[in-house]
């Protein structure tokens, strides 16, 4: 009887996985010959190359040709699918594939302006993809993923200092305020709505506020004025002794590494973990550059790759992202010297050559090892994102 | 030009220039009226216009957009005619003149990121005195930048606008006849700045009324140069819709909308206030004007401008060679006054990625300009027959007005309903497209440089020579084009350096599958890096200088060379004596 059960389990088992490989290798076959228009940010060389690099390895091994369409905000590219809709050109629109996350999914997903789900159909991710390794592998700033972006590169909130000028940084929201009072002028942060300076207001939210399970919840169930209460009172003391006087605010993350670079501020914070070392190897940033997180940990995030509703060529775009999350384009993409981008896949899942090239790779100066990076915090309920924008502008932007 | 039908071809060309304005508007205030269907709203209603006006940063940003948008152009006015004043006709001035160029070529953002770097906290005039004399260590907590008053944004205006204006105002003096008018008040002994202000200047506003008018919209608009250079929290108006547009709150746009259409509100009403102002103050001066006293209080405003205007000058070619100092620095850190390692990894690095820019940048702006020019052409010269015909100055002939409203216009949002009108034409993505909304930003430059020569040109040549021998279009080509060469090529200078500086017409129409050099630029701009940009900068200032040059250059050769290149195939023996 057991045995039995066990053979027809046996039998689904297989033709399941017979007919989704079946169905992969139509879109393998479907995806021949197509060119995929890749709508990424392209402010970064290091990340430029290492897209040209899989354009390259992409066309080898599928004969689909990568092009990648350098943006200056991701919201270009949902702008052009926008105008596509209200023209109905409900097909062969001008983006292909776009690399997207946070408040920009959420728009594309709630507008019906994604293909999808298709993430769970990529062989690459059912194999190796742990989604209960990380909570932003299915919650993207809160919103869920459900199959319709998958996921290709994690990122986690880090701070940049110079150790010749600083030797005991803040490792905490308090000790930052400590700190700028001591030294007026050298601490900011990202003006908001930027991603980084929102999720340095939600970090700050976090380790000022009393009620941290409230967070959680959605922003309009619980009284916003009073939890948000002690991250106002903070930011008011910062700014009066924050860079320029809390008067300008940096526009990016690049901005913050050349003012610590120009020594006008001491600590900038960045996204992207290895970002240090690769600007110090680029002579952006002096070789005395450090990174650290805070000793409760930072916020982390994961960014993934969408495919707009009325793209021409789905199949082409699915091979892309399903080459993305291979082990050999998240190894490539994770070695310091390329881009340092932190993998998505489940290092358990990995076979033992992989695992042992994960091992090898080589760490840039700056960059922190996993385990040095810590806990990620997490994150609060997607709706606070937009309560937390409103409000600083309506309190510091007029 | 010997013209036929010229009604049928005004009615085309007016058809041309209207559809994509209308569309553009179409798509701005529909959805400033909530009607929005890709977002699923169907019904009107002034709701984004009530979202907009209780919006605390629309007050604050409308303010500096305000003062930024008035001031700057001011100032721009105030200082080119008082340099234009001091040193017309003098030997030295030329050189001025011809350094002008650049400045005019180069795009907004990378004179923005040069005049960062020359001016804030840790930059180089800081740098230049640090620490030796300042005892600065570290760069020290001011706000030279990004000031909340704007006043850096002005200065950035200042430094872009005044030099277009100079250019402008040069060619317009051959058509009041300004030397002449010169020597002749001169004679009568009226000081310099005295005679300009009494005689010269109000012959020449309202030659140069329709450039100061862009010079006002586009202060009003711009919103490259504010990004880096303007003021945050709050911006000016128009870096606010921008973030409107772009916001992943799509129903933002809605509210984005209906700022736009303020925002066109602002400029005819600002330009409203400034004709109004304009006339008010030459009814007030008219009395001084003409009371014929040689000199006045009023001409140290004129010799104040002159030496602010030389600063300014000074200031943009600073910020014009420091940026280029950038791509071959490896380490260039405060407080040093140079680079202190030095590389060429920057130049080495954006090579290969140059070439194929390079291309499609001069293919697009080549065409844009090459149609552009025969458009004036025709345009000009049915507006000539027309002023023939009718006894009413053709003062305000349809073509006059109508190019401008593209560059009146602002462009976000109004860029938006254009591209949903390519993608209804299928002609989205292409280099057509690009070609054709390049147009649209080149063609009123062309007109407006060609348009003085042309209308002045003695069109006794040509009738002369086709009463001789009846060719009207080779007469045309070989008489009356020949002779307008100088213009024509200045006209090309400054058509093809305004199609290598667009940015958002490139990217929507392009629907950023065809890059250019400034496209890219400005996505390097973006992560701020200043090697890259001043390389990325040198290189697309680079093209349109050499065009200027050539512009001065070929014109007053061209015979010449023409002459020698026919004797050497024609062996002619006249020739080798």
């Amino acid at each position: 009887m057991r045995k039995t059960l066990i053979l027809a389990l046996a039998a689904i088992f297989t033709s399941f996985s017979l007919t989704t490989h079946a169905a992969w290798q139509d879109t393998l076959d479907d995806a021949k010959g197509q060119t995929v228009y890749f709508n990424a940010w392209g402010g970064a060389d290091n990340i430029n190359d290492y897209i040209q690099w899989a354009a390259k390895r992409i066309k080898e091994e599928y004969d689909v040709t990568l092009k990648h369409v350098k943006l200056t905000d991701t919201s270009d590219a949902v702008s052009r699918v926008l105008a596509e809709k209200a023209a109905n050109k409900h097909n062969k629109g001008s983006v292909d594939l776009i690399w997207i996350n946070g408040e920009n999914f959420r728009a594309m997903k709630d507008n019906d302006l994604l293909f999808g789900p298709f993430s769970h159909d990529l062989p690459n991710y059912a194999n190796y993809v742990d989604e209960n390794a990380r909570q932003s592998l299915t919650q993207d700033f809160g919103t869920l993923v459900e199959g319709m972006e998958s996921p290709w590169g994690m990122a986690q909130i880090v701070f940049l200092y110079d150790t010749a000028t600083l030797h005991n940084p803040p490792k905490s929201m308090q000790a930052l305020l400590e700190y700028a009072k001591a030294n007026p002028g050298r601490i900011t942060y990202p003006e908001p709505p930027q991603y980084l300076g929102v999720t340095f207001l939600k970090q700050a939210l976090y380790e000022t506020s009393l009620d941290k399970e409230a967070l959680s919840q959605p922003e309009n169930t619980v009284d916003f004025d009073v939890i948000t209460a002690p991250l106002w009172k903070y930011l008011d003391e910062l700014h009066q002794v924050a860079w320029r006087s809390g008067q300008n605010f940096p526009s990016s993350a690049e901005e913050m590494m050349r003012l610590l670079d120009d020594q006008e501020i001491d600590i900038a914070i960045n996204f992207d973990v290895s970002g240090a070392s690769v600007q110090i190897d680029q002579g952006n940033l002096p070789d005395t550059v450090r990174t650290y997180v805070f000793d409760k940990g930072t916020i982390g995030n994961t960014h993934f790759l969408a495919i707009p509703y009325n793209s021409g060529v789905t199949s082409g775009a699915q091979v892309v992202a399903n080459f993305f999350l291979s082990p050999e384009a998240q190894i490539y993409k994770q070695t310091p010297t390329v881009w340092g981008d932190l993998s998505v896949l489940s290092y358990d899942k990995l076979s033992k050559d992989d695992q042992k090239r994960f091992d090898n790779l080589p760490r840039g100066i700056a960059t922190l090892t996993i385990e040095e990076l810590g806990s990620t915090l997490p994150e609060p309920h997607s709706s606070w994102v937009e309560a937390l924008e409103k409000e600083w502008r309506k309190r510091y932007a007029q | 030009m010997p013209l036929k039908h010229t009604k049928w071809i005004t009615v085309f060309i007016a058809l041309f220039m209207v559809l994509p304005i209308f569309m553009g508007l179409v798509g701005t205030i529909l959805p400033a009226f909530q009607f929005f269907p890709p977002l699923g709203e169907y019904t009107f209603s002034l709701d984004p216009w009530r979202n907009m006006l209780s919006q605390g940063e629309f007050y604050a940003s409308l303010k500096l957009t305000l003062i930024s948008g008035i001031g700057g152009p001011l100032l721009s006015l105030w200082l080119a005619l008082s340099l234009l004043a001091w040193g017309y006709q003098r030997p030295f001035f030329k050189k001025i003149e011809a350094l002008l160029s650049p400045i005019l070529a180069i795009p907004h953002a990378a004179i923005a990121i040069g005049l960062l770097f020359l001016l804030s906290p840790s930059g180089w005039l800081t740098r230049l005195f640090s620490p030796w004399l300042t005892g600065f260590e570290r760069p020290p907590n001011w706000i030279t930048v990004q000031d909340p008053y704007s006043l850096s944004l002005i200065f950035a205006l200042v430094i872009k606008e005044m030099p277009y204006l100079l250019f402008v105002m040069m060619a317009a003096m051959k058509s009041i006849q300004g030397r002449e008018t010169l020597q002749a008040c001169q004679a009568l002994g009226y000081g310099r700045l005295t005679l300009w202000r009494k005689v010269l200047i109000p012959q020449l506003y309202p030659i140069i009324r329709l450039p100061i008018f862009i010079v006002v919209a586009f202060s009003l608009t711009v919103v490259d140069l504010a990004l880096v250079i303007g003021p945050n929290t709050p911006s000016t108006l128009a870096v606010t819709l921008y973030r409107w547009f772009n916001d992943p709150d799509l129903s933002m746009r809605l509210m984005g909308s209906s700022g736009a259409v303020f925002l066109m509100l602002v400029i005819v009403l600002t330009l409203a206030g400034w004709e109004i102002m304009h006339r008010l103050l030459s009814h007030i001066t008219r009395y001084e004007r003409s009371n014929g006293r040689r000199c006045g209080f009023s001409d140290n405003l004129l010799g104040s401008g002159v030496v602010l205007g030389l600063l300014t000058l000074f200031s943009a070619f600073s910020a014009l060679l420091l940026l280029p100092l950038w791509s071959v620095a490896k380490r260039w850190r405060f407080p040093d006054a140079l680079p202190s390692k030095w590389t060429w990894d920057n130049i080495e690095r954006a090579a290969p990625l140059l070439m194929e820019l390079t291309s499609n940048t001069l293919i697009i702006a080549i065409f844009a300009t090459l149609i552009a020019s025969v458009f004036s052409l025709v345009m000009l010269e049915i507006k000539r027959l027309s002023a023939i015909k009718s006894a009413v100055p053709s003062e305000h002939h349809v073509f006059d007005w109508l190019i401008y409203v593209p560059i009146l216009l602002p462009q976000i949002g109004f860029l938006f309903g254009l591209h949903v009108l390519l993608i209804y034409f299928d002609l989205n993505g292409s280099l057509c497209a690009i070609i054709a909304l390049h147009l649209m930003y080149v063609l009123p430059y062309v007109y407006l440089t060609l348009k003085g020569p042309y209308l002045a040109y003695n069109e006794q040549y040509l009738q002369q020579a086709n009463r001789l021998n009846y060719h009207p279009w080779r007469h045309y080509m070989t008489i009356k084009l020949a002779m307008l060469r100088p213009a024509l090529f200045t006209a090309f200078a400054m058509g093809f350096s305004v199609s290598i500086a667009q940015y958002l017409p490139t990217l929507i129409a392009g629907e950023g599958r065809h890059s250019t050099l400034t496209t890219e630029a400005v996505a390097l701009a973006a992560s701020g890096d200043r090697k890259k940009v001043g390389s990325m900068a040198l290189l697309q200032a680079l093209f349109p200088v050499i065009v200027f040059w050539f512009a001065q250059v070929i014109p007053a050769r061209w015979t010449k060379w023409r002459l020698t290149i026919q004797c050497f195939f024609s062996k002619d023996k006249k020739c080798s004596a």
